[in-house]
């Protein structure tokens, strides 16, 4: 059945936008990702041009989190003291990552710089959390106890000053690295159009030593608040958020997300992260094939909106 | 005196151009089936249909003579600014090099002809006229970097691969000696905005007659709204987006509480 997209001005099957959503939605629940950076090139492969599927997007990843967020609250799963700082400094963030947006897209560089930073962050980021996974999975697996809050594990980052105590996540820590966290996710998330989940949740485990079953709920409020600003920037920006692409999106997305949510809680946090690291490193691999190897066909074209120069 | 001269010039070809005209004594009464392509949600392109009748001059009285008559018809659709790009593996990585950007680039472009163009009249006719699809990137002003006949060739191509520019033979067909008609099929992907048919009537490799008709593609409905409310007031639109994804997330939660 075929759905007609007021602002691409095309039409797609709909049980396609909708089980992809599904499929993404999925994924959200279970790993507290908002899955933008998955579902941006699957639209843009079908053939949905580039700023409509970034923007339309960031609509879905507002409805994923929102559902995701509200499972891990019925759970007291969210750490909203940490929360609002994160969110504040996202908001900070995101208002230099649209600075940077025009500005290199000024340069003629926004491309370049969007695939390598996909290729960096994504390879460096699934890679860490992909060995770090395996070393606590095959350590289990030879019998070690491993326990979720290791003893001796506070880092160099917990004897900055300016620390407050965050309750619910039994964190005693400086505000600095929280508000350098928060901010450098608004930054990349608006920059890159992705939510940012999937460099979030593992700057908390990793830097600040959030527990597991806050983490993720956590995650999702911030990543929830930089997309819904995301959405009325390019709403505004480019007019080019499709409200009929992302409904469909997010219906699927919902869907999905609730039973990501509870699969979730059948699987250990070192599997859900080995599963995580697996999917972030394939998309980054897809994106350094697209830079390291010859295209297919090396020209495209694109529509410019009137009044946009080069 | 050589202004003098050139306006005669003028003048006398003008009335060459006047009397070759009336010699013919033909002229296109053309008509098409709808004048506004209605898009909803469930629209998956459509198919127009175009047709006319060669008939005698107002008040010349000739017959029309022959069956040597040939049909183009040019549907043209709102101009746009497209860019195209293309990639260079210069330092080991593939990047877009070589970018222009056509400013008015026409968005829909496709011929309806009676038989292959090359039998109607001289190619070079078609390419002045700019009644090729190769043709259209040279009528356009282009700013940006990168061989400009290369990068019109490739737009040309890659318009053509999305279906929006093409040539269809024998697309136009003679009912009866005068009388023809012709189909188009618009895509699902068909730009939004008004549309020129323009109908030419050669004979014997010249251009005798031509008429132009216009038709728009329009969303309507809900898909109107939406369109317009995006870009009348984006912030508002921007804020029901959010709200729209805010209570989704919020339904399903409440749907699937387990």
């Amino acid at each position: 059945m075929q759905i007609y997209l007021p602002i691409a001005e095309l039409s797609v099957n709909l049980f396609f936008l909708v089980g992809v959503g599904g499929a993404v939605g999925f994924l959200s629940g279970l790993f507290g990702i908002g899955g933008g950076f998955l579902l941006t090139p699957l639209l843009i492969f079908t053939g949905i041009p580039a700023p409509v599927a970034v923007a339309s997007v960031t609509g879905q990843v507002v409805a994923a989190s929102t559902s995701g967020a509200l499972s891990y609250w019925r759970r007291d799963g969210i750490d909203f003291h940490l929360a609002i700082y994160l969110v504040i400094a996202g908001i900070f963030g995101a208002f230099g990552g649209v600075s940077a947006f025009s500005w290199l897209r000024q340069l003629g560089q926004l491309d370049l710089v969007i695939s390598i930073s996909y290729v960096v962050f994504l390879g460096s980021v699934g890679g860490l959390m992909f060995f770090e996974a395996a070393r606590s999975l095959l350590r289990r697996r030879a019998g070690v106890v491993v326990r979720d809050k290791l003893p001796g594990q506070h880092n160099w980052i917990h004897g900055l000053p300016l620390r407050i105590r965050f309750k619910r996540s039994k964190l005693y820590v400086s505000v600095l690295p929280v508000l350098l966290i928060g901010a450098s996710i608004g930054f990349l998330g608006s920059l890159l159009g992705i939510g940012g989940g999937f460099i979030l949740v593992p700057a908390l485990i990793y830097l600040l030593r959030v527990p597991g079953n806050v983490v993720i709920g956590t995650s999702l409020i911030q990543v929830l608040a930089i997309m819904a600003a995301s959405t009325v920037l390019h709403a505004y920006s480019s007019q080019s958020v499709d409200i009929l692409l992302a409904f469909c999106l997010m219906v699927g997305s919902v869907i999905g997300a609730q039973f990501g949510a509870s699969a979730g809680q059948y699987l250990r946090g070192d599997q859900l992260r080995a599963l995580l690291a697996i999917i972030v490193l394939a998309v980054a691999i897809r994106f350094a094939v697209t830079l390291l190897f010859a295209p297919s066909d090396p020209f495209s074209m694109a529509t410019l909106a009137a009044g946009v120069g080069l | 005196m050589t202004i003098t001269l050139s306006r005669l010039l003028v003048l006398v070809l003008t009335m060459l151009a006047g009397l070759s005209t009336a010699a013919h004594a033909q002229r296109l009464a053309a008509a098409l089936s709808s004048i506004t392509v209605s898009v909803d949600s469930s629209f998956a392109g459509e198919t127009l249909t175009f047709f006319g009748n060669i008939e005698p001059e107002i008040g010349s009285g000739v017959p029309v003579e022959g069956n040597d008559y040939n049909i183009v018809i040019l549907v043209q659709g709102p101009a746009i600014n497209r860019v195209v790009r293309r990639k260079t593996g210069d330092l080991g990585l593939w990047l877009n090099t070589e970018q222009r950007v056509y400013e008015g680039f026409p968005s829909y472009f496709w011929l309806l002809t009676s038989s292959p163009l090359g039998d109607i009249a001289d190619n070079s006719l078609f390419d002045a006229e700019g009644l090729l699809p190769s043709s259209q990137p040279l009528l356009v002003p282009s700013t940006g970097n990168g061989d400009l006949s290369s990068l019109s060739q490739e737009l040309v191509r890659l318009m053509e691969e999305s279906d929006l520019y093409g040539v269809h033979d024998h697309g136009v067909i003679f009912r009866s000696r005068t009388l023809y008609s012709a189909s188009l099929s618009l895509p699902a992907n068909v730009p939004n905005g008004n549309f020129t048919a323009k109908t030419f009537l050669f004979r014997a490799g010249a251009l005798v007659a031509q008429n132009t008709q216009s038709f728009s593609v329009r969303k309507t409905g809900f898909e109107r709204l939406v369109g317009s409310s995006a870009k009348s007031m984006p912030i508002v639109y921007g804020f029901i987006c959010v709200l729209l994804a805010v209570f989704t997330g919020w339904l399903g939660g409440v749907i699937f509480k387990r």
